[in-house]
Formats: C-alpha cells, sequence, structure tokens
C-alpha cells in the first residue's frame, strides 16, 4: 500500500508534506476523536453511486455563504441532483475518478494542531494584525472549540479538499453556470470520501464573469441567487438542447439513449427532456379577475420558480401562503379594464396555484422595504413552518391539489439587516437526518433544531428560504415507523448492550487493514483503489456506469483533459470514508514521519502565508463593507433631501411597474388595474416597495426609490469595484440610463433614467448595485419583470435565448392583504 | 418628521431568558410580582349572543432565573445544544361551587368500569381506613421546609392565610405554572394578582398539571404536575404538602407533556411523556425502577406498544400500567366524558383514540398535514376537536368515526381548543380555540349547518357514514386508501393486519369531500403567543406565553350571567 503523502491546496503550492512532527499525545485528543457528523455517517455501508451519501462543507471565499448554502440545498434535492447529474449524459465514473484523483486532496490530520500552535505563536508576537483581520463575531479567545469559526479552521485543515473543476467537455457543454454545478455535483458524486471540503470556485468564477453583481465580496441574498441559478441552468440546458438538435442529427438515436439510460443508476428517472427544471420546481399561477359588472371572469396563467410570501408577526408559513389568494377588490383608481363590458369595472381578483411544483421553494420576505428608514429592513416575525405543508389556494381544476410537501431544507439568515450577514442551511438528508451547512462545517442537528429559526429566538437568526419537496403520506409513514423502531431500537440497545444491527456495522469497523473491505466497495470504487487508477476494467462488470456506450458528443479521452489541474498529480493517501482512515493516517504519519519532516515545516510556513492572506481578504472585505455602509449612510441622507418633495408623484408613478411582481404581471393587459396597487400601497404606511420586493432584497444598497421618478436624471451612487468594467457591461443594456462618473475614486453614479423604460414592462427600479455588473446583465431586474420582456432578457450570455422557453421566470410574490 | 417604526419585534419570551440575557434582553433579576391591568377600550370579543369584555388582563411575574442557572450566553445562534423544553402558561381552576359545574349532557349516568378493575393487585391497596370520607390522604414532604434540591423556595404571601379564611368559599382557584415558578391564585378575590402561594423549582419547569375533581374540597386539593424533567409533583396546596413521583425520571426521563387525574380515581392519574409514552401512575404508590414487562422488541409495529398493562401482577409499585404509542411526541390527551375512551394527539400529526380501559387503540386518524397539538372532547362525547400544525381546528365524530369538518381560521397554529359547555345543546356546539397567531377563536358547529364543498355535493350522502357498517361502495373506497395509509404499509405485515389489529387507520380526506367551518369570531387578544383557552360559567379566560392571563366576562344580557347571578 502506498502511504499517503500529505499535501494542502493550490495555495500551498502542493508541497509534498512530510508527516509533522510528532504531536504531543496528551495535546493531541482530536484525531482519534470521531466528529458529530462521523458518527451519524456511521454504519454508511459501500460508497453509494447516487451521491446522496456525500456530506461535504462548502468553502467560503469571502462572503459567498449564499451560494454554498442555496448549492448544498439543491444537491440534496435528490431529482434536482439526479437530474444535473445525468443531463445531458452522466460522466462515467472512471473519467470522473481520474479528475478527482487530482481534484481531492489529503490535508495532514494534524495539521490544525500546528497552526493553532503556530496561530498561538503569532499571537503571541503580532495580535494586533490578528484581531484587524478577524470577523467581529469571532470571539477574542481563539480556543473557543465550540465555536464555529474554530470547527471550520480545523476542517478546512482536516478533511479532504476537493476542488471541482471544469470538467465540461467531457459531456459536451461549453463552460456555463450549469456546467460548473454539475461538475461540483459530480465531483461530490464520484468521491472516494464521504465528507470532506468542497471548492466551489470554479463555480464562482463562472458565476461572477456571468454576472457582474456577484464579482464584489458583498452580501448576496441567497433567494436571488436561487432564482438566478435555476434561470441559468434553465438557460443553459436550453441552449444545450438547440445545439444538440442540430449536432445530433447526425447521430444515431440509440447510442444519446444508451447514455441517458443505461448510466442511470439510481433508478430515477432520467432527465431526458430539457424541461426537469420545470418539472421540479415550476408552478403555475392563475389569477381570476371577475368583473363585478358583467360578471365574467378571466384567467391568466403565470408560472413561477418559487413562491415568495409577505410575513406577518406571529403567522405560519400556511397563512402566508393562504393570504395571497384572499379576494381583493379591483376598485376606485384601481378599477379593471374588462374587455367584455369594454371600460374599466370594478373587479374581484385572486390568485390560486394550478400546478404546484413537485419542488416548492418558499421564499420568506424578511427584507421589507421601509418608507420610514427607505430602505429594506429585516422583519424578526415569528414565522412558523412545520415539517409537512398542503396547500390550500389551489385552483378547482388543480390536479393533486392535496399534495403533501414535506420540508428538506431550510435556508437560514443570521444577521440584523439585509447587507450583511451569513447563510447556512439545514437539510434532511435521505438517511442520515438533518444536518447544518456552514460552509466549511457540516454537522449533525436534531429534528427539532430546524424549529429555532421561526425569528423569535435571540441570535437573529431566521428561516428566509424553505424548501419543500413532495411526498407522500405512505412514505411519510415509513419515515415515521423507522423513527419509532429505532428509538425502541436504540432503547433496547441501551438496555441489553448488543444491539442487534450488527449487520451494518460490517463496513466501518475500524481495522488497521485497508484492504478489507474490497469486496463490496468494488461495486463502487473501493476507497484504497483510488490512486491505483488503471482499476477500470473491474468495474465494468459490476457498474452500471460504465462506458461501454460510445460518447454522443465527446470522445471518452478528453475528459481527462480539462480537468487536470495546474500542480503535478501526486500518489494520495488510501482514504476511507470513516474512522479507520483516522488511525490509519495517524500511523502511516508515524512511519514517514522523519521523511515528511522538512516538508512538512514549508507546507507550515505556506499555511500561514495562506492564512495571513485570507485574513488580508476578510480585512479587506471588511473595509469595503465600512465604506459601503458609510456611502449608504451618506447617500441615503442625499437621497432623502432629494426625494422630499417628489416622493408623492414617485409613488404613484412607479407603482404599476414596481408593484409586487403579481400586480405588474398583468401590466400588459390589465394596464388599469395594476395601478391600483400603488394606489394600495401608497395607502399603506410600510409600503411595499416599488420594486417587486424580492427585487428590492437584493439591492445592496438602501435604495431611494424617489429620485427615480424625477424627469431629469438623479444620481444614484453605487459602489463598485472595477470601474473598468463599466463600458462593456453598459452596453447590452437599453433600458439604463448613462452613467455618470463620481468625482470620487472608486464610485460611480447611475442615472437612472426612468422615462426610457417608462413603456417597457421592466421594473425601473432605481436600482442601485454594488456592481455595474447588475445592469450590464439585467438579470435582477429581469427575472423579477413580471412579463416576458423582448427586449429584457437579451443579456450577454445567451445567444440562444430567442425561443420563448428562456424567458426567465421570475420568483412569486404573494402580497399580503389588509390584515383584519 | 419621519416615524421611526417600532424596533424589530423581540418580544421577552420569559422561557427563553437565559438565551435573551445574551442578546442584551431585559432579565428580571429580582422577584417581581404579578400584575394586573384593565385595558383602555377593552378587547370586545362580539358575538351573536351579545358581547364579551375584556375584565381584566393578569401579568404573572417571570421569575428570575435560579442562582444556579446562571444564563448561559451562547452568542451563536446556530449551537447545535438542545433548548430545555418548556411551554407556556397554562391553567388548572377549580372551584368548590356546584353552580359553577358546567351542564352535563350524558343521558344516562357514567358507568363505566374503574381502570385496571378485575385486577386484585390493583384493588384499592391494603384498604385504607376510611375513617372519615372527607379526611384525605395528603402527601408527605412538607414543600415549605423540604430540602430537596427539586424545590427551590416557596413563597407564601404574607396575606394570604386571611385571605383563605375570607375568602368566598365558592370561590374559584386557579393554579398557572410560569417559567420555574408554579402559582396559586384567588382569581375570584378582589386582589387577584397576589399569589397566594408561589413555588419555584430549580431548574425543572412545570409544563402541565391538573386538579383532581373527585376529591377536591375546601381543605384538600390533589394536583399533580409534570415537569419538564420527567418529574411528577403530587401537591396539596393547603397543607403545603408535596410528594415526587417519577423521581429523576425513573420511570421514564422524559418531559412530561400533559397530566390528568383518571376520571372517577382518586389516585391514578395519566401522564404523556414527550418519548411517545402513556404511563399511569398512582400517587400513593412508591417509584420503581422501571423496565418494560414485555421483553425485547416487538417483531410487529404495533399502535400500541404496551410496556406495562394493568392487568400486570406487579402492582406493587409505579407506574400502574404504561403503553408506547410512538417515538414522537405526544402533544395531548383528553379523556371522553363517558370516561371510557381516550382521544390522544401526537407530533407525528395522528389523532388516536383509544379504549384506555381495555388498552386498545381502535382508530387512527390523521391531521391535514403537520403535527396536532390539541384535542378536546364535545360535552356529549360526541365529538373530538383537535387542533393542530396545519392550522385547522378538525371535528371528528365519534360514534360515525369519521371526520367531520374543518376549520379554517388560525393564522398560524392551534395551541388549545376548548368546548363551552355552557353554550352547547343537542345540536349546536360552541368551542373555542387559541393559537400562536395571538388569536382567540369562536366556532359555532350543528351538524345540519356544515355545507360540503360544491363540487361535491352529491357525494355526501354517501360519504362513509360508519366504519362497522359501511355500505358496499364506500366500503370499497375505505379500503382502498386505508391500505394505501395504513400504519404498516410493508406488504408481508398487511396479512395479519385485520387478524390481530381491529385498529382501524383512516385515509385523510382530500379538502374537496371535507366541510370547512369558518369561525363565528376572531380576534387578536395579545402580543404574545396564546396556549391556553377555558370556559368558566361567567368567563372566557386565556393565557398566553409570556404569562397574560386575561378574563373575558360573558355577555351581561346573557341569560347564564343572570342565572348566576343570584
Amino acid at each position: 500500500m502506498k502511504k499517503g503523502i500529505f499535501h494542502r491546496g493550490p495555495r500551498n503550492g502542493a508541497t509534498n508534506t512530510p508527516s509533522p512532527a510528532p504531536p504531543n499525545p496528551k495535546k493531541d485528543p482530536q484525531p482519534p476523536q470521531i466528529s458529530p457528523l462521523e458518527k451519524r455517517l456511521q454504519d454508511m455501508g459501500p460508497i453509494r453511486v447516487d451521491g446522496s451519501d456525500k456530506f461535504f462543507g462548502m468553502e467560503n471565499y469571502g462572503n459567498t455563504c449564499y451560494c454554498n448554502s442555496i448549492l448544498q440545498c439543491l444537491y440534496y434535492s435528490v431529482p434536482f441532483r439526479e437530474a444535473v447529474i445525468n443531463y445531458p449524459q452522466r460522466t462515467p465514473l472512471e473519467s470522473l475518478e481520474a479528475a478527482l484523483a487530482q481534484n481531492l486532496r489529503f490535508p495532514n490530520p494534524n495539521a490544525h494542531l500546528e497552526a493553532e500552535a503556530q496561530a498561538a505563536k503569532q499571537k503571541a508576537t503580532v495580535p494586533s494584525a490578528r484581531q484587524a483581520g478577524v470577523t467581529p463575531n469571532q470571539p477574542q479567545k481563539p480556543e473557543d472549540k465550540e465555536s464555529p469559526e474554530y470547527k471550520k479552521k480545523i476542517a478546512l485543515q482536516t478533511l479532504p479538499i476537493l476542488e471541482a473543476k471544469n470538467n465540461s467537455t467531457s459531456y459536451g457543454m461549453s463552460e456555463s453556470l450549469f456546467t460548473s454545478l454539475k461538475d461540483i455535483f459530480e465531483s461530490l458524486v464520484g468521491s472516494q470520501s464521504r465528507i470532506g471540503i468542497i471548492r466551489p470556485q470554479q463555480f464562482l468564477d463562472v458565476l461572477r464573469r456571468e454576472h457582474e453583481m456577484f464579482r464584489t465580496a458583498m452580501h448576496q441574498d441567497a433567494h436571488e441567487f436561487l432564482n438566478l441559478l435555476l434561470n441559468e441552468v434553465v438557460s443553459n440546458v436550453e441552449a444545450e438542447a438547440t445545439k444538440q438538435s442540430f449536432t445530433e442529427k447526425a447521430l444515431p438515436p440509440s447510442e444519446s439513449a444508451d447514455s441517458l439510460g443505461l448510466t442511470n443508476s439510481s433508478g430515477s428517472k432520467s432527465p431526458n427532456t430539457t424541461r426537469w427544471v420545470h418539472e421540479l420546481f415550476e408552478g403555475i399561477l392563475t389569477s381570476e379577475t371577475k368583473c363585478l359588472t358583467c360578471e365574467k371572469v378571466s384567467q391568466r396563467d403565470e408560472v413561477f420558480l418559487d413562491l415568495s410570501v409577505d410575513l406577518e408577526q406571529h403567522s405560519s408559513v400556511t397563512s402566508c401562503l393562504r393570504k395571497f389568494s384572499a379576494e381583493e377588490m379591483l376598485c376606485e383608481r384601481n378599477k379593471f379594464h374588462c374587455d367584455n363590458c369594454g371600460g374599466l369595472q370594478e373587479a374581484e381578483k385572486r390568485m390560486k396555484i394550478k400546478r404546484l411544483p413537485r419542488v416548492l421553494a418558499l421564499h420568506l420576505k424578511r427584507f421589507k422595504y421601509t418608507e420610514d428608514l427607505q430602505r429594506l429592513q429585516k422583519l424578526f416575525h415569528r414565522v412558523v413552518y412545520p415539517y409537512h405543508l398542503r396547500l390550500f389556494n389551489t385552483t378547482d381544476d388543480a390536479e393533486d391539489p392535496d399534495r403533501l410537501y414535506e420540508l428538506y431544507a431550510v435556508v437560514v439568515h443570521i444577521g440584523g439587516g439585509p447587507y450583511h450577514g451569513h447563510y447556512v442551511a439545514i437539510i434532511k438528508t435521505e438517511d442520515r437526518g438533518w444536518l447544518l451547512f456552514d460552509d466549511e462545517l457540516v454537522e449533525p442537528v436534531d429534528k427539532n433544531y430546524v424549529r429555532n429559526f421561526f425569528g423569535d429566538r435571540p441570535g437573529l437568526a431566521c428561516a428566509y428560504v424553505l424548501f419543500y419537496q413532495e411526498t407522500t403520506l405512505e412514505a411519510v409513514l415509513r419515515e415515521q415507523a423507522a423513527e419509532d423502531q429505532a428509538s425502541s431500537a436504540a432503547a433496547a440497545e441501551s438496555s441489553t448492550q448488543q444491539p442487534n444491527g450488527n449487520l451494518f456495522h460490517v463496513h466501518s469497523v475500524p481495522t488497521d487493514d485497508p484492504n478489507r473491505l474490497t469486496p463490496i466497495h468494488k461495486i463502487t470504487t473501493a476507497p484504497g483503489q483510488m490512486p491505483v487508477h488503471p482499476e477500470v476494467p473491474e468495474h465494468e462488470p459490476t457498474t452500471p456506469h460504465a462506458p461501454l456506450a460510445p460518447q454522443p458528443v465527446q470522445p471518452p479521452e478528453v475528459p481527462q483533459a480539462p480537468p487536470i489541474p495546474s500542480e503535478p498529480p501526486r500518489a494520495l493517501s488510501p482514504k476511507k470514508s470513516d474512522v479507520q482512515s483516522r488511525k490509519e493516517k495517524a500511523r502511516e504519519e508515524k512511519e514517514m514521519r522523519a521523511a515528511q519532516k522538512a516538508a512538512d515545516k514549508a507546507a507550515k510556513e505556506e499555511r500561514e502565508q495562506y492564512e495571513k492572506m485570507e485574513r488580508i481578504r476578510r480585512k479587506e472585505a471588511d473595509q469595503l463593507r465600512q465604506a459601503q455602509i458609510k456611502q449608504e449612510a451618506a447617500d441615503l441622507e442625499k437621497a432623502l433631501r432629494d426625494s422630499k418633495q417628489t416622493s408623492k408623484v414617485a409613488a404613484v408613478d412607479i407603482g404599476p411597474e414596481n408593484g409586487s411582481p403579481r400586480e405588474s404581471s398583468k401590466f400588459n393587459i390589465f394596464r388599469r388595474g395594476s395601478r391600483s396597487i400603488s394606489h394600495r400601497l401608497s395607502k399603506d404606511k410600510e409600503k411595499e416597495p416599488r420594486v417587486s420586493t424580492s427585487t428590492s432584497d437584493i439591492a445592496p444598497t438602501p435604495v431611494p426609490e424617489v429620485p427615480a421618478q424625477q424627469t431629469e436624471p438623479v444620481s444614484l451612487p453605487v459602489v463598485t469595484k472595477d470601474p473598468s468594467e463599466l463600458s462593456s457591461s453598459y452596453t447590452s443594456v437599453q433600458t439604463f440610463p448613462p452613467i455618470q462618473e463620481n468625482p470620487s475614486n472608486d464610485n460611480h453614479v447611475y442615472n437612472a433614467n426612468p422615462k426610457a423604460n417608462g413603456s417597457s414592462s421592466h421594473t425601473n427600479l432605481p436600482f442601485i448595485s454594488t456592481s455595474p455588473g447588475t445592469l450590464n446583465n439585467s438579470n435582477p431586474i429581469n427575472f423579477h419583470s413580471p412579463v416576458y420582456s423582448p427586449n429584457g432578457n437579451g443579456s450577454s450570455e445567451k445567444s440562444g435565448n430567442s425561443n420563448g422557453h428562456t424567458t426567465r421566470w421570475r420568483s412569486f410574490s404573494f402580497k399580503k392583504s389588509a390584515a383584519s | 418628521m419621519f416615524v421611526l417604526p417600532p424596533p424589530p419585534p423581540r418580544y421577552t419570551i420569559p422561557v427563553a431568558y437565559a438565551a435573551g440575557a445574551a442578546n442584551g434582553m431585559a432579565v428580571p433579576v429580582v422577584e417581581t410580582n404579578n400584575t394586573i391591568s384593565h385595558p383602555e377600550g377593552g378587547c370586545p370579543l362580539q358575538v351573536g349572543e351579545g358581547t364579551y369584555t375584556l375584565k381584566d388582563d393578569l401579568l404573572l411575574a417571570t421569575p428570575p432565573p435560579h442562582p444556579s442557572e446562571a444564563p448561559i450566553i451562547n452568542p451563536n445562534p446556530l449551537a447545535t445544544v438542545p433548548n430545555p423544553p418548556t411551554c407556556g402558561v397554562k391553567l388548572s381552576l377549580v372551584s368548590l361551587d356546584p353552580r359553577k359545574k358546567p351542564p352535563v349532557f350524558l343521558k344516562a349516568a357514567i358507568s363505566a368500569p374503574q381502570f385496571g378493575e378485575g385486577n386484585s393487585a390493583l384493588a384499592p391497596p391494603a384498604a385504607p381506613p376510611a375513617k372519615d370520607a372527607l379526611k384525605r390522604r395528603k402527601p408527605k414532604n412538607n414543600i415549605i421546609k423540604s430540602s430537596s434540591s427539586f424545590v427551590s423556595r416557596v413563597i407564601t404571601h404574607e396575606t394570604s392565610a386571611k385571605r383563605l379564611n375570607d375568602r368566598d368559599p365558592n370561590g374559584v382557584f386557579a393554579f398557572a405554572n410560569i417559567n420555574r415558578a408554579f402559582q396559586w391564585l384567588d382569581i375570584t378575590s378582589a386582589s387577584k394578582e397576589d399569589h397566594l402561594t408561589k413555588v419555584l423549582f430549580t431548574k425543572s419547569h412545570m409544563l402541565c398539571h391538573d386538579i383532581n375533581e373527585l376529591t377536591k374540597t375546601s381543605s384538600h386539593l390533589d394536583i399533580v404536575m409534570g415537569s419538564s424533567a420527567g418529574d411528577i409533583i403530587w401537591y396539596e396546596p393547603m397543607s403545603q404538602k408535596y410528594a415526587r413521583i417519577n423521581k429523576n425520571g425513573v420511570i421514564n426521563n422524559s418531559p412530561v407533556t400533559h397530566i390528568k387525574w383518571l376520571p372517577g380515581s382518586e389516585n391514578l392519574f395519566m401522564a404523556s411523556h414527550a418519548n411517545g409514552v402513556l404511563v399511569v401512575y398512582d400517587k400513593e404508590k412508591e417509584d420503581a425502577l422501571f423496565t418494560p414487562e414485555n421483553t425485547g422488541i416487538p417483531e410487529k409495529e404495533i399502535p400500541l406498544e404496551i410496556l406495562k398493562s394493568v392487568n400486570s401482577r406487579n402492582q406493587k409499585t409505579n407506574p400502574v400500567s404504561s403503553w408506547k404509542l410512538a417515538s414522537q411526541r405526544i402533544s395531548n390527551f383528553a379523556f371522553s366524558p363517558d370516561q371510557r375512551h381516550l382521544a390522544v394527539v401526537l407530533e407525528d400529526g395522528s389523532l388516536r383514540l383509544m379504549d384506555y380501559l381495555k388498552e386498545e387503540v381502535l382508530d387512527i386518524f390523521r391531521s391535514y398535514y403537520g403535527g396536532l397539538i390539541c384535542v378536546c372532547w364535545s360535552p356529549d362525547g360526541k365529538y373530538i376537536v383537535t387542533g393542530g400544525q396545519d392550522d385547522l381546528l378538525t371535528i371528528w365524530s365519534f360514534p360515525e368515526r369519521r371526520i367531520v369538518a374543518r376549520c379554517q381560521g388560525h393564522n398560524s397554529w392551534v395551541s388549545a381548543v376548548a368546548f363551552d359547555p355552557w353554550r352547547c345543546d343537542q345540536k349546536t356546539y360552541r368551542f373555542g380555540s387559541v393559537g400562536d397567531d395571538c388569536r382567540l377563536l369562536l366556532w359555532d358547529f350543528s351538524v345540519g349547518m356544515l355545507h360540503r364543498p360544491r363540487a361535491h355535493h352529491q357525494n355526501s350522502t354517501r360519504q362513509r357514514t360508519s366504519l362497522v357498517a359501511p355500505n358496499s361502495q364506500s366500503a370499497a373506497r375505505t379500503r382502498a386508501d386505508s391500505g394505501a395509509n395504513r400504519m404498516r404499509s410493508d406488504s408481508e405485515r398487511t396479512e395479519n393486519f385485520y387478524e390481530f389489529e381491529p385498529v382501524t387507520s383512516h385515509p385523510i380526506e382530500p379538502r374537496s369531500r371535507t366541510a370547512m367551518l369558518p369561525p363565528i369570531m376572531s380576534k387578536i387578544v395579545g402580543t404574545d403567543p396564546i396556549c391556553w383557552v377555558g370556559f368558566q360559567n361567567d368567563c372566557i379566560m386565556t393565557s398566553s406565553l409570556e404569562g397574560h392571563i386575561r378574563t373575558w366576562d360573558r355577555p351581561s344580557d346573557s341569560v347564564i350571567n343572570n342565572a348566576n347571578s343570584l
């Protein structure tokens, strides 16, 4: 058996890291200890091929928790994961392995001890530098072993690190957000380790390349990101489909069928259409408007990928969802243009769900625009959410109106406001219960833990996005029965000492012999065999993934080429996913200690370097944020002054376009009807933001909404990082006015000229963004734009967008009806 | 001028004050007194029979944390340490006034046998020498002089002896839990905000309590209360005596979620534990380390796993009986007025109807979705109402064993439900419900007025009326449905299902086939979740999470009120 040679991530230059100096046995309680996660993952059996047994943290590159939490939620949606992996075809495990062999790194399990020692030393010498870099949350005493910061640090230092690399050519797609998502998923599925940390660097690179809004280290809105990601996946997949329809004509159809059908081992439906995102997340809303004069009911369908619901203090998700179906009168200035009577009439309107999505993503609108403060404020309403859900507001003809949903993931926002904070995800895994995914950290939690985020607890942590997936009562009952059994078994176990569950223990018995586990592991890929790559033939009889069928688009050799990392491939230590790997490693290290000492020292230094850089980076981010906040404050004042006179006009004018999407969605047809919103809104004390609320949620700076409505351009300051991007970014956007440069160095001023947009159905909110990318891409606006606006969506990234399907679905906002 | 909105609502939950302290919330450090207020403008409840007017709002003082229980400051909102169980304020009311008794609707006198009748081991233990029928047996230990580490201290109000002597013998006592305190109040006295006695426990919070209606006298009240630690206290307030049962969780170490005296029993009471176990205890018996009498894990899943039967010969020590219903929390249970049946609701969303005398589960119903939280019986025993996490109240017909209607009106989870027997008759029923939405809702229903959804009106006639003798058509449907929804869906087990299990697991009725009932009154009555509602002959009372006890007088023109103001 080759002994492991450990090295760290790319920033360390992947030096050969000999085993560290023998850790002081007294001071070294860590390696033999198994983490709570590992404990939860005992008895897992062989590595599975469907990826359901991978529990990876995700590295945070500075405020990328919005991305991490959403990616985790999507990964643990079984149908979504399956679809992503299987579209357009599943990458054969072998080629995945080859890539992974180079992308997976096993760090030195003792690394953290030294880092700690080092940190202690460093702290002693330069305490101020350290303190400047740490996040404000971090306690002064770095030895708080219970703090998430400490745990994350340890995780980064001890767990295998998996780099997701671009592998898109192997399945014949050009790099896109979808392919990088697929690469992450495939890396996880193909990983030999069950736990570790994945680095979504490539994904973020693509995201930032295509969406400038995400280029800064700013806090982003997780729900916005979810919506953008789903829309991107839709358009990427559809672009691919268009491409394939050209190329595939030449290919025999059986092959593509093979690639879809045969390689799909997990038995789930392979996504042989491009509509799988729609099938999972898309639902249809119907708005019924009944003219009170002629009694004619007109209907209008709209699709949604997620639902945004208004919140009320002390309410439930059920009630928030029901609220939007409450009847609403269109009267007075709000009248409805009835085609039947041919005039403005009073009407009654209600929204109902006509088609229920399979995965219901519920966005709780915790960030509410308050007119008094002229900015978004976080609502700490107590909103309870049950583990199961059905929808009351379905139409009479809805299919399966009693569909049962189960809560499977919660994205939690921690923080006092919309412009900063932290996101984590709490996810119910298929068979390992609920886990908390906090960037690098993955921790098992109790089922009741999920209920800590109703919003009423101290700590500012509130559920922000809820993911419900369809289920059946039978499945629920089965699960409950299993829980009952488990609990009584546990009780029996505690009393009788010897559990009867030995069958399951077979593969997790800690052993020093890594080769012991082969027979079953062969089915997938034995951990011990990873470095020895030419094992492939062995898989063929057992693995359905064997790449026997020629790849329709890409020759099988290609996949290996792109993902090879810049570092020379290293022999990896035989990695086992369970406890024994730790022990094993510890033993191995002892043997190699002497040889590795020197290199280890180097690695240590590099680690320090890395940490230093990390700290500097954070510090920079902090400073940026500070500057931002200051800027915001200044802007706010200015905007307030500017807006005072015009605010009333603006409230009315801006409403039709920017009111909640539900209203504006009918803008084209019921032009007058939508105006009612603004009227209604202006009556409200706490106004609905002019923007569709969800859009305004992401506006990273306080939006003084009024100035934009003035006839002459009003300067709206924007903090941006890279002014050079402006020119290119701007070109594709017609709906936005030219940009003026602020005298100040880094800040740019945009003139939002509402007149330019006046006639379009665009949300011509005075959109202020941290980066010019917002304007360029028009995404944040566009996918909220109520109608599939023809002009809004031809943004730079997609050329094949011409057909109607690629229109971005926006998330749907429910308006709160007046409280009784 | 801009009017600043109120700060983000961060109301203080007494129960979480430890965490609250960490967050900079005001936390009481000294023992505070209850306060009473008479809200300006009141909070009138307008219904058909008149207007209920808010008499007062009594705010129970949240006790400061015990010195040994220093607030744990954990700034990490993601900390995975479990939160200790606690609950909002619940009340137990007792009055000796026969006029205050709720009307009785049962035609025949209750003739249910005693629990465990026929088991000689349970026969009156050593025939206690009943010298004086009124002389009740008291618990052994004095709670004031107690050196127990469980009880922190007892605060007797300086005037309480005098008040007890002077009080109207027909007045109403209330017992209320708040945080780690348990207060005894005289709510008909002029100074009702002053507690008579306040018991402070060290760590445990009392989650539920009940007064024995059978044994109450002017000098004796048997109270049992269940704690978050699993321990149960039998408390006699007049003599300040107490006994501890299930000490340190020796019988069941899981929190007690609900506790009730067995109807018609002087000594036996039932407690539901959070781990899904229903235990009957005898207040007189000693604890003993409990090991389930049936050995091993049951081969098949059964709706009721009898850990110890009431018919067990070993009845020298507690428990009298112990049944495991599920691994999930039992939220609540209620005895039927005929004292033969038991309705149990669980966190898994099931309502289980039991013949508890025979230790059998008869029927399993399920919520529309989510867990069930509360349950009660109509005074005539014909209907059961449950409330839960689907924001609904659901009316079930007990004789017909079917769902009658779903009641939509709450904006959040329903925490408590109770019938108003003074406004029930043989045809119409009044019940009230409260929830996490801070609302009090009143509902009227009569079977005739329920209308089924339009589209399915014609079906309603052949709605399953009875599972005992269904017509063939609906029987087929029932079978098909329940086959899919039954508790055990594994095919190999269903073979034996009907042979051994007379349990009927009912399918969930789709919305389109179920009547939907609107409330007759819905009112936000507070700013914090309401967790208890009760009806008295002259008032409606609610209590909230933070300790607000609100009392509404019945409409003055109400017949009842006139009758009682004699």
